[in-house]
């Protein structure tokens, strides 16, 4: 197939886009950004007999708060999550996150949802998607269930999407006053870099810089997104001091479960996945403490 | 082949292309702008920066079909000689190009970005503005002066009318 064969069909609303996907018949694929789905075009990788382009499909371009609940449609881009005063108020590592894509070109066109979807191990909103407790609403013509996002990504590129199924909402709790959050990637230079090692961590807190409990998921370091429950589980240890806080990042070493790549090797990954959640830790300390 | 509109520089343009095909690739084939230049082809330079209803984007990977009835400024679009934008003038002035390769794209990156603040930015917030266009000959710190440069002539020309 021909990058020039490639239909293109763009749905006017949600309903009918689900009836396109629900249809037989010629292959297609959704498009969103293109951020991804069009380098792998290009690649040769992705050649649908038809795009299926949700590009301005606003329907599902939106941050809500309703039923405790925070509701983000899957069209929401890098840049609308940067400026949501609801999201900097009750998801700071999400919005911490977002900062990291790429830079303004790709922040500007890249989606919440096309991130979820695409599912790799280096995607930067996906950790904080993690510790948030994220959960997604896939919608299909005949069927809507929703699922943690952590039964929604199984490997490398791959999700438990059907064919007939798209993302039509991402769900998250807002974080209490006396929860903090933070992201904290290693790439090999500031902006528009791939992670090399990435985290996001986020605290409950209470008196005396203790911790009641906190979530720790890091990136890049296995094919998936990972919870590090081990030092997740060290945190209500005791007050989150110097020696606690190493203590933890030592585990972190342990926990992760990286592999050689071109970005780096397994072993440099381990140590600078530690030392990313030390830094993380400190920092948010440090923030907690002058709050 | 599909018939896609859509406004360029303040023009409606109606070109007949397979809808696949990449906006840059329209813009300079079809349309004749090339400004606009492809150097990576998968977003990492920003040599292809455009704006799209005045947010600067990656136009190799924007397919043409999904910019139908939307509004695109180019590089051409911010200024032509001898009408050049403040923005074109400064980086004249601080000598911010030597290729030239990079420089629309990271002219069109300015405009987005200084039409949305109304102070003369740090350097810092200049950085984080141009994370997404890379320059290799120049080392950055003329194409900064400029930006600077050309926000503090903006203001003072608002002060001015103001």
């Amino acid at each position: 197939m021909l990058v020039s064969e490639i239909d293109m069909i763009t749905p006017s609303s949600l309903s009918e886009c689900l009836m396109l996907l629900s249809k037989k018949g010629r292959i297609h694929r959704v498009i969103a950004g293109g951020t991804d789905a069009t380098v792998r075009m290009k690649e040769g990788k992705w050649r649908p007999e038809v795009w299926i382009n949700i590009k301005n499909l606003n329907e599902l371009r939106y941050i809500e708060e309703s039923d405790d609940c925070i509701h983000i449609g899957p069209l929401t881009t890098h840049t609308d999550i940067i400026h949501s005063p609801i999201l900097q108020r009750k998801a700071d590592v999400l919005v911490d996150a977002a900062r990291e894509v790429g830079a303004t070109q790709m922040q500007n066109m890249g989606t919440i949802g096309g991130n979820i979807g695409t599912a790799s191990p280096a995607g930067d909103t996906l950790p904080a998607l993690y510790v948030l407790g994220a959960r997604l609403e896939l919608t299909s013509m005949s069927n809507k269930r929703t699922l943690p996002i952590e039964e929604f990504i199984f490997g490398p590129g791959r999700t438990v999407l059907k064919e007939n199924e798209m993302i039509t909402k991402i769900i998250i709790k807002p974080q209490s006053p006396n929860e903090i959050g933070i992201f904290q990637k290693l790439g090999p230079r500031k902006a528009q870099s791939i992670s090399i090692v990435n985290v996001a961590i986020s605290l409950t807190m209470e008196q005396d810089l203790k911790c009641r409990e906190g979530k720790i998921a890091f990136g890049s370091v296995a094919p998936t997104i990972i919870r590090a429950r081990k030092c997740e589980s060290m945190l209500p240890l005791g007050q989150l001091n110097d020696e606690l806080i190493r203590n933890i990042a030592k585990i972190a070493w342990k926990e992760v479960m990286p592999i050689t790549d071109g970005r780096a090797t397994a072993t440099y990954r381990r140590d600078m996945a530690s030392a990313l959640l030390e830094r993380g830790l400190y920092r948010l300390m440090r923030r907690w403490n002058n709050q | 082949m599909k018939s896609i509109q859509f406004v360029v520089n303040g023009k409606e343009c109606t070109v007949l292309c397979p809808p696949a095909k990449p906006l840059l690739d329209v813009l300079r084939e079809d349309l004749g702008l090339t400004a606009s230049k492809e150097c990576c082809g998968k977003g990492e330079c920003g040599s292809c920066s455009v704006l799209i209803n005045n947010e600067v984007v990656c136009s190799c990977l924007i397919l043409t079909g999904q910019v139908e009835n939307q509004k695109i400024t180019t590089c051409e679009g911010v200024g032509l000689s001898p009408n050049l934008d403040v923005i074109q003038e400064s980086f004249i002035a601080e000598g911010a190009t030597q290729c030239g390769y990079c420089t629309p794209g990271i002219i069109v990156s300015a405009k987005a970005f200084l039409d949305g603040i109304d102070h003369v930015p740090s350097v810092g917030e200049i950085k984080t503005a141009l994370g997404g266009n890379l320059c290799r000959c120049t080392g950055y710190t003329k194409i900064i002066k400029a930006v600077q440069t050309a926000a503090s002539k903006k203001r003072s020309e608002t002060e001015t009318i103001g």
